[in-house]
């Protein structure tokens, strides 16, 4: 290994396959921490060691150290489970975690708040679930995402078929999970002549990568913001004929950096159904031997495809897979969002999509009970549950003759509360108080300035139009806000640059409008883009694409013009 | 039948001299005791041999028997002792914890000093002897003359219950009950004093007229013994440890001695005399229609305990109103059902009548001050102790109770302030030779003396090892002293650290389940000299912890329960099991 590569490189080369000093670190009672090192490696496993940051201030003047704990987050390709699954997480929530289950952006649950003595009993009940968590986090292919949109049902399957499969081929090899969790056999690693890691190597990859599935015309995936995507071609019959390859998207950015930058997803080529899992691989283990090891801020596959070129880098696929690519077919998105309420599939089955705000699970003081509801439902429920990329759920594969006893169960919890257009199209990534890199608020947040935009929307005439907005506590972009009509990032406490002018399907990246607001700075900055909106709008023109016709902000072709041209247009007077 | 033992073992002659001596001076009487004592007198004195000393009297032997938890029964018993030295006694001192029943149908003079703990319990270092004396096996005590002096708590129902039993006990066997017992409450130091004067008394044999006494000190007195006078300290650290989401608020005090610091070891206790909290007062003065009183109100700020309601108080509030329903109350048998969960400020309102400050005085007992574990080393603080004080807060009868001495260090004690307090030595919890491995229990507040050990420990640079179990509610939010531990773990001064935090997984766990799971390392650290320390919740911790120590015993040495139960209590005899419970 060269001397220039990143501290992560020699970590993860060191680790004898993910193991660290794991082990000897989790029966280390005195701190519910684990060392510096063994914090990277666990993210490989699933989990990431955080920390109460609304305790920092007091906790060492109590003479306690922070208010460690772990958030894990499990592997659920597509983001299906049984109702029996969800019982266990449900029951692991309220045993070890928070008492709340985080369905997240990436279709999958997420606990907060588990201690380092609980971690390992969680992984085993988790385990016992027949679920795990390897991979969700790390430099590795993480969550396989699947379009959850379950009224077409033979595409949904083909899809959700093939989020497994991909997750499946990407997994990581080494049996240092099943080792440290499970308590499994020693198996030793890196024995003379075995290959532990055929696809990932000694140090796997130079950074995250994220896969999804994509069911025109729901973008509900958010294709365009992931490494890879394989977005389904529908026969007029609604069979899958085959996928388009998209590569290249990526949300991450660091302020002041404009070195980094967020990228919509190139669409590569075309592959059959067939060849797609072995597209899939080749795409990983390409950035694995292209990507940038040397400095992780430029690492993801999306600074591989731009520094390299989409012709090469496709080219290489292509050898290694020992076929070419088709070109791509033509395809369509309507939305990034989800239809809510009840949806019947082509197989007769009903589908009921409830709204989770920010994804969080809980029983909310006079509020919809959303976790004892959904255990309810859970108890009820012979079908399965279905986590959207927007952070809700799906009961999903109801039979006709239950469907009644689940409305009386969504009826009594609360759970159809209704939720204004602007809500229902909200996402929020968790930042404070548990998230290490967060600057400033957002899912704490982001429902208290919904209400306040709301209220200037109503103003307007607005209140019933599908505006996205997706709000992040850092710039790195968990919950996609450069995807959102409305995208706000925190910069600091309290403060937000906010981002305009992405399309309303998730194809187009927004643009920096203005740095530094507070909470009365973004409502004062909308307020009039709202007006003009409701003034002059064209036959159905979302918000995004109104604010660049009118040229109150401009567009954004892809990454590398992100940073180009920022803030209102000079010409937004006169245009006004 | 063998000579009844004069001399003390430690007597500076050999066993068979000894013997020999008990023989002659056994059965000599007065005047053959009083020749020879004036006699050795002379003798040593190089004066002519001719004694014609008149009257010197032998000093009679006296045993002086105690139960003691917090060590107050020990210190009356101490001094008895010295009482009794100068009135002419040879006093031996016994504790509990060391007594052979058997041994008592040796002795004549017999003094109890017995403390009742919690609910009508023996102090858990007596309990064995207890049992002994009150079963089967107890030895026939015709010959034996006696008294007993019960301490007691009158805020709990069985108010100097232990005292009581050994009492009713001692003449079943077939002793002579010479003294009356007196019971007392917390406020026992004039009773006990009194007691003790008008015991020995009534114990000492008739004198020969003009007979000197030719008083003997077997023991030599403790040079230098701390002072034991309350002290005024400024408060200079007052730091709730415990998060701001956990349900608990417990304080480290640090206290600062203007020069005058107490000289305490680790494992001494500190009494810290509290205010009751004038809301409280406000609200008896008004029950009382004595708001206006402020002298009144000053005394029972700081003098007077308003907290404590016994049926003792309730027959006193009847004498002093002739409340026709207190006495219906009284007479019908429910006044303790009554009193349960309530306080004099209950009672006082729930009976309404105008009373004199005197009258409300009267009720009232002294305001006693709260013994607390010291949680530092002189070595390592220098003029300052620490204390770890857990703030008792409760509801009962629909009223938000607060304890009164700890809830005055939470709430009204503050940085720059001042508190008094007092020594109080417990020699029985101190540490042993740098060189001895120590074990350690203490779940939340009971963890306050190991601090000042681990301090000790690493200001002597103790080769010895040490292990602490440490446990509370939760990991994140109560873990009390948790970066010391860390940098004691770090810097050798703890070797080994277990935790037990009960709330953190749906199975509650506690110190003894972790006792039990490392039962094979902790026997062997027994096995190697270890010494062990518990400190602590009595009703349940120290119980629960001793009997997975047994059953240690039993499953790793593969013992029948008797068997791993008497070993258990010869650690305790050996002073390698210590107990400071509360």
């Amino acid at each position: 290994m060269g001397t220039d590569v990143s501290r992560n490189e020699r970590i993860k080369e060191a680790s004898r396959f993910l193991r660290g000093t794991l082990p000897e670190g989790l029966v280390e009672v005195a701190t519910g921490a684990i060392s510096e090192d063994d914090a990277q490696l666990v993210k490989f496993h699933g989990t990431y060691l955080q920390d109460d940051r609304d305790l920092r201030a007091e906790r060492t003047k109590k003479k306690l150290e922070k208010a460690f704990a772990f958030m894990v987050r499990l592997r659920l390709p597509g983001g299906v489970c049984t109702p029996a699954q969800w019982l266990a997480l449900d029951q692991i929530a309220r045993d070890y975690a928070n008492g709340t289950l985080r369905l997240t952006t990436r279709q999958t649950f997420q606990f907060h708040g588990i201690i380092k003595s609980n971690l390992k009993t969680s992984m085993q009940a988790i385990d016992a679930a027949l679920l795990d968590t390897l991979a969700a986090c790390g430099d590795v292919n993480r969550n396989v995402l699947a379009t959850s949109n379950p009224h077409q049902s033979r595409a949904h399957r083909a899809a959700l078929d093939l989020a497994h499969a991909i997750s499946d081929q990407l997994l990581p090899r080494t049996p240092a999970y099943r080792e440290i969790w499970l308590d499994g056999e020693k198996i030793l690693g890196g024995e003379e002549g075995e290959v532990v890691e055929p696809i990932y190597g000694t140090t796997y990859l130079p950074r995250k990568f994220k896969t999804v599935v994509a069911v025109p015309p729901a973008n509900d995936v958010d294709v365009f913001a992931q490494d890879l995507g394989f977005i389904a071609i529908l026969d007029p019959d609604g069979h899958v004929a085959g996928w388009n390859v998209t590569v290249g998207g990526g949300m991450g950015m660091t302020h002041g950096e404009p070195d980094t930058y967020p990228r919509t997803a190139d669409v590569m080529g075309f592959c059959l159904t067939g060849d797609a899992v072995a597209v899939a691989e080749a795409v990983v283990t390409v950035q694995r031997d292209w990507g940038d090891r040397a400095n992780r801020k430029h690492a993801r596959l999306k600074y591989t495809i731009e520094d390299r070129g989409l012709s090469a880098f496709r080219a290489e696929v292509e050898r290694r897979v020992g076929k070419p690519l088709q070109p791509p077919r033509p395809f369509g998105f309507t939305s990034t969002g989800d239809r809510y309420g009840w949806t019947e599939g082509e197989d007769g089955r009903a589908h009921l999509t409830l709204f989770v705000e920010n994804g969080r699970v809980r029983d909310h003081d006079g509020g919809p009970a959303m976790l004892a509801g959904l255990r309810a439902i859970a108890e009820a429920h012979d079908g399965e549950f279905r986590l959207t990329a927007n952070q809700n759920v799906i009961i999903a594969n109801v039979r006709p003759e239950n469907r009644a006893a689940i409305e009386r169960l969504v009826a009594a919890h609360g759970l159809d509360r209704h939720a204004t257009a602007l809500r229902r199209n909200a996402l929020a990534c968790v930042a404070l108080p548990t998230c290490g890199l967060a600057l400033a608020e957002s899912e704490r947040y982001l429902p208290a300035l919904v209400t306040a935009l709301e209220a200037r929307l109503a103003a307007h005439g607005l209140a019933d139009d599908e505006i996205t907005i997706r709000m992040t506590g850092c710039p790195n972009g968990c919950a996609r806000p450069y995807l959102a009509e409305i995208g706000l990032v925190g910069k600091g406490p309290g403060r937000y640059n906010l981002y305009l002018g992405a399309a309303f399907d998730g194809s187009r990246l927004s643009k920096l409008y203005a740095e530094d607001l507070e909470h009365d700075g973004i409502v004062a900055a909308l307020e009039p883009l709202f007006a003009a909106y409701a003034a002059g709008r064209l036959q159905a023109e979302r918000f995004g694409a109104f604010l660049i016709r009118t040229r109150r902000i401009a567009q954004t072709g892809n990454g590398r013009d992100f940073h180009a041209n920022t803030g209102p247009l000079r010409t937004m007077e006169l245009a006004g | 039948m063998p000579a009844p033992a004069l001399l003390p073992r430690t007597a500076p002659f050999g066993d068979d001299e000894i013997a020999s001596l008990d023989r002659v001076l056994g059965p000599a009487t007065a005047t053959q005791r009083a020749w020879l004592a004036g006699f050795l007198a002379g003798l040593d004195a190089s004066a002519p041999a001719t004694a014609t000393v008149t009257s010197a009297q032998v000093a009679e032997p006296l045993t002086i028997l105690f139960a003691t938890e917090s060590g107050n029964a020990e210190r009356l018993a101490q001094d008895a002792a010295k009482l009794a030295r100068k009135g002419g006694f040879k006093p031996k001192l016994i504790d509990f914890a060391d007594l052979v029943a058997a041994d008592l149908a040796a002795e004549q003079r017999l003094i109890v000093v017995a403390s009742t703990w919690g609910e009508g319990e023996p102090p858990a270092r007596a309990a064995r002897a207890y049992a002994e004396l009150m079963g089967p096996a107890a030895p026939r005590l015709e010959g034996v003359t006696f008294g007993v002096l019960a301490l007691g708590d009158t805020a709990y129902a069985e108010f100097c219950a232990i005292g009581k039993a050994l009492d009713a006990r001692l003449v079943e066997l077939g002793a002579k009950r010479a003294v009356e017992r007196v019971d007392c409450d917390l406020d026992f130091e004039a009773p006990a004093a009194e007691w003790i004067k008008a015991a020995l008394q009534t114990l000492a044999p008739a004198r020969e007229a003009g007979g000197n006494v030719v008083s003997v000190d077997f023991k030599p007195r403790p040079a230098g013994e701390a002072s034991r006078e309350p002290v005024t300290a400024e408060i200079v650290e007052h730091i709730n440890l415990n998060s701001s989401r956990s349900g608990k608020e417990t304080i480290h005090l640090a206290l600062r001695f203007d020069g005058s610091a107490p000289a305490y070891e680790p494992g001494d206790s500190l009494d810290l005399y509290p205010h009751n909290d004038p809301a409280l007062v406000e609200a008896v003065l008004a029950a009382a229609r004595l708001d206006g009183d402020a002298q009144l109100r000053a005394a029972l700020v700081s003098e007077r305990d308003l907290t404590t309601l016994s049926t003792g108080t309730i027959e006193k509030f009847l004498a002093a109103t002739a409340h026709p329903e207190v006495r219906r109350l009284i007479d019908e048998g429910g006044a303790r059902a009554w009193s349960d969960g309530r306080q004099l400020v209950d009672l006082l309102e729930a009976f309404p009548v105008r009373l004199t400050a005197e009258e409300l005085k009267g009720l009232t007992r002294p305001l006693p001050p709260r013994a607390y574990s010291i949680a530092s080393s002189r070595k390592e603080v220098g003029d300052e102790a620490h204390l770890l004080v857990a703030a008792v807060r409760y509801e009962s009868r629909g009223r938000a109770r607060a304890g009164v001495a700890s809830t005055h260090v939470a709430d009204r004690l503050q940085v720059g302030g001042s508190v008094r307090v007092r020594l109080k030595p417990n020699k029985h919890f101190h540490l042993p030779e740098p060189s001895t491995d120590i074990i350690m229990v203490g779940p939340g507040t009971g963890v306050a003396p190991f601090r000042a050990f681990v301090q000790e420990r690493r200001a002597v640079g103790a080769a010895g090892r040490s292990w602490l179990f440490f446990g509370d509610r939760r990991f994140t939010h109560d873990f009390l002293y948790q970066l010391e531990w860390q940098d004691a773990l770090k810097d050798g001064a703890l070797t080994r650290l277990d935790l037990a935090f009960s709330r953190d997984t749906p199975r509650k766990v506690y110190v003894q389940h972790r006792l039990w799971e490392r039962r094979r390392d902790l026997i062997e650290w027994l096995e190697g000299g270890a010494h062990l320390y518990v400190c602590g919740n009595a009703k349940a911790m120290a119980k629960d912890v001793r009997a997975a120590l047994v059953r240690a015993f039993v499953d790793v040495k593969a013992l029948d329960a008797d068997a791993a139960a008497a070993v258990v209590t010869a650690l305790e005899r050996e002073r390698r099991y210590l107990q400071d419970v509360y």
